[in-house]
């Protein structure tokens, strides 16, 4: 992917530009670049037309693989039609990826998701089957029939740091993470720098656990994190596994995906919650009418990622504290200008530049403040 | 009337019965897999002709077994070594780490690229796993320590330790992977659509073990310390020695399934890439009843079964019950090969 391919657009400005592009309003897509020199692929007919699947997880983890399948659904539903759906569920992060790709296409697949970033693995099928429409859920690739989409978490997360800056009183919050990626790097440094809005204080440790779905570590974690004096624990895992420890202990967490507050209510702060339902139901009808186009999509908050409501322990003027923060977001000002330093203190963001959506998305630095991510 | 009959355990399996106790539980397997998969609403006669066309029917099949067969040959090979002195190595999963991890610091860390290059890539491969085995093999051959237990536990410092150097100070910096190292510049050669020279090699490699094993003084020589060792300590056969030299062999080849893992398939160092190729290994060797010609058949049945594990979740099946056949298949050859040791005899009222 060459940086000249991609327009840095400011939130506001990309979303104008989809809008002009003559994108329904209904589908607030960020589409920060569309549309490689090849044009788009050949339309097909929905009685015709196979569409694939991968997971990362399973789809009962009531998490992001759930959210994923809810977004099969819509499509099943939009395009009832449909030859087949190919879905698999738990594809792992290795050269089982590709195989499993390559039998999409070898069941005659027109378009496959791939939910979880499986990089080269995905990437080596992509080139083998030109004439499918491939989309990486958090990928970094654009070739002539890969685009990737991804979600603008780092605004309600820095939504639910404020709130966390208020509910936390020892000031140390607890994170627990999958690997030392991107979305990982985006999401600490987006919650701790709410957070420090309300205390400047307040610090971030982090738990690498080396998988997005492994309830018993992301346990393990949330309480050695506990152990360790974290009153607030938040996490990118595909389930609720540690905030049945904080309900347990006595801890705030806030969560991804969905609305889990019944597995800890008292704990619950709230989720970044997610939504393809459109966006997957949008590409698709591209892909049948035989416009699509690789892109790159952040699905922007409000257009495919929120804050949920709060949970019930959480005081009324924290939660519109944290709220009067997601308006000014939402009327497109951003909490992430310069200048900003990294945790060794050097300076990363100059004062007053702002960063980004693609520098957000593209994070591989931690801020001051957050430990226990290698950099 | 019918007390006459009775079981008699003889002292060596018959071969004939073997095979055929692996045949049937193959088919009883799939014969229970699927009534299992009819009672869930599904065709199993469509899935199974669907597993048959996907894995042989388009060259896209073909070549996925071709590649899946690699390391599962020579996994299998390294524990079907080690089985011939005599030694359990559950540590090939380690060790086919280690070999991808001492590759990939070739890969990353030697400049230029190449059949050289390539050259000290398998070198460091073997070697790696070799090194891996090394403190197991002299625990037990010195200290007679269960290489059981310490090759197993290895294989979780192998596992974290690719973990933490593809996530941590080897890390892909460029945001074009996650949690991976950079791609390697020099890569083994494909032949074949994706299928690369490690086919070749491992199928080689397993001829050649064989043949030593088979045909050398050498050879012998271990298959005795292997099936008596207090006789061949007797017949003053270096019995130390020959369990070194094979315990590093076959940390060696596992090694080099690890090495053309990465160089070949993956191209990069990650945590993940094993698939559980070690462990699966012990499945292939026991499958091959430990002899070294044995695994490229018994490798190639397993890459059989993964790839259609595969193929039968595209169609719906959850990934549980797939391991759930692939198990009992194994659970069943298991039964049947202790079977081949028995026969009915009527006795004469």
């Amino acid at each position: 992917m060459s940086m000249n391919s991609i327009r840095n657009l400011s939130r506001r400005g990309f979303l104008n530009m989809s809008a002009a592009a003559g994108s329904s309003l209904l589908l607030p897509q960020g589409i920060l670049s569309s549309a490689l020199a090849a044009g788009p692929l050949p339309a097909v007919a929905e009685e015709e037309a196979v569409i694939g699947f991968g997971h990362v997880g399973p789809i009962t983890d009531e998490g992001w693989t759930w959210s994923h399948h809810q977004g099969l659904l819509a499509v099943k539903e939009a395009f009832p039609k449909l030859k087949t759906t190919l879905e698999v569920e738990n594809v792992p992060y290795s050269a089982d990826a590709t195989r499993t790709y390559r039998q999409f296409v070898s069941e005659g697949a027109n378009m496959i998701f791939d939910t979880s970033s499986t990089g080269d693995f995905l990437h080596q099928v992509v080139k083998r089957a030109p004439e499918v429409a491939f989309m990486e859920c958090n990928g970094h690739a654009l070739m002539d029939n890969l685009g990737w989409y991804y979600l603008a978490h780092w605004y309600p997360t820095y939504v639910m740091g404020v709130a966390a800056g208020h509910l936390s009183k020892t000031g140390q919050l607890g994170y627990v993470a999958s690997f030392p990626v991107a979305s990982v790097y985006a999401s600490t440094n987006a919650f701790l720098m709410g957070a420090r809005t309300v205390n400047p204080d307040a610090t971030l440790q982090t738990i690498v656990i080396n998988s997005w779905f492994d309830p018993q570590a992301a346990t393990q974690a949330g309480t050695a994190l506990i152990d360790n004096g974290c009153d607030f624990l938040f996490g990118i895992m595909d389930e609720a596994g540690y905030l049945q420890v904080a309900e347990k202990r006595g801890v705030w967490a806030a969560m991804w995906n969905t609305d889990i507050r019944r597995y800890g209510p008292n704990a619950y702060v709230s989720s970044v919650i997610i939504d393809f339902k459109d966006f997957y139901v949008d590409q698709v009808g591209k892909r049948l009418a035989g416009t699509w186009t690789p892109g790159e999509h952040i699905l922007p908050m409000g257009g495919g990622v929120d804050r949920d409501k709060w949970g019930q322990n959480v005081p009324e003027e924290v939660g519109k504290a944290a709220d009067e923060v997601r308006e000014k977001i939402l009327g497109g000002w951003s909490p992430f200008v310069g200048e900003l330093k990294d945790k060794d203190g050097k300076v990363r963001v100059e004062a007053g530049q702002k960063m980004t959506e693609l520098e957000l998305y593209n994070w591989d630095w931690s801020v001051d403040g957050v430990s226990g991510l290698e950099s | 009337m019918f007390g006459s009959y009775r079981l008699q355990r003889l002292p060596s399996s018959h071969a004939g019965i073997a095979l055929a106790a692996r045949v049937a539980a193959i088919v009883i397997a799939l014969l229970v897999a699927g009534i299992g998969i009819a009672l869930a609403g599904m065709n199993p006669l469509n899935l199974g002709a669907r597993v048959i066309t996907a894995s042989f029917g388009s060259a896209f099949g073909m070549e996925d077994l071709g590649v899946l067969i690699i390391p599962l040959i020579l996994t299998g090979l390294a524990v079907a070594v080690a089985q011939q002195v005599g030694a359990w190595n559950i540590g090939a999963e380690g060790q086919f780490y280690a070999g991808a991890f001492a590759a990939t610091a070739i890969g990353l860390f030697v400049p230029g690229e190449g059949p050289l290059i390539l050259m000290l890539m398998f070198v460091a491969g073997m070697a790696g796993g070799a090194a891996w085995i090394l403190v197991p093999t002299l625990a037990r051959a010195y200290a007679n320590v269960n290489e059981l237990i310490t090759t197993l536990l290895l294989n979780f410092v192998a596992t974290l330790l690719v973990y933490y150097v593809s996530t941590g100070p080897w890390r892909d910096r460029s945001g074009m992977a996650n949690s991976a190292t950079p791609p390697l510049s020099t890569d083994v050669p494909s032949f074949w659509g994706i299928v690369h020279w490690g086919f070749p090699i491992a199928i080689g490699l397993a001829v050649l073990v064989a043949a030593v094993l088979a045909f050398s003084r050498w050879g012998y020589e271990v298959r005795l310390v292997g099936s008596n060792p207090s006789a061949a300590k007797y017949a003053g056969i270096p019995v130390r020695k020959h369990l070194i030299a094979v315990m590093l062999l076959s940390g060696g080849i596992a090694g080099i399934a690890g090495m053309l893992e990465i160089a070949g398939t993956v191209h990069r160092l990650q945590g993940g890439i094993s698939n559980n190729f070690g462990y699966l290994g012990i499945m292939v060797a026991v499958l091959a009843r430990g002899s070294p010609i044995g695994v490229i058949f018994s490798g190639a049945l397993m890459a059989l079964i993964l790839n259609s594990g595969i193929i039968l979740q595209t169609q719906g099946l959850t990934t549980s019950i797939v391991l759930a056949i692939t198990g009992f298949i194994l659970f069943l050859t298991a039964i049947g090969d202790e079977l081949s040791y028995y026969r009915i005899t009527r006795e004469k009222a």
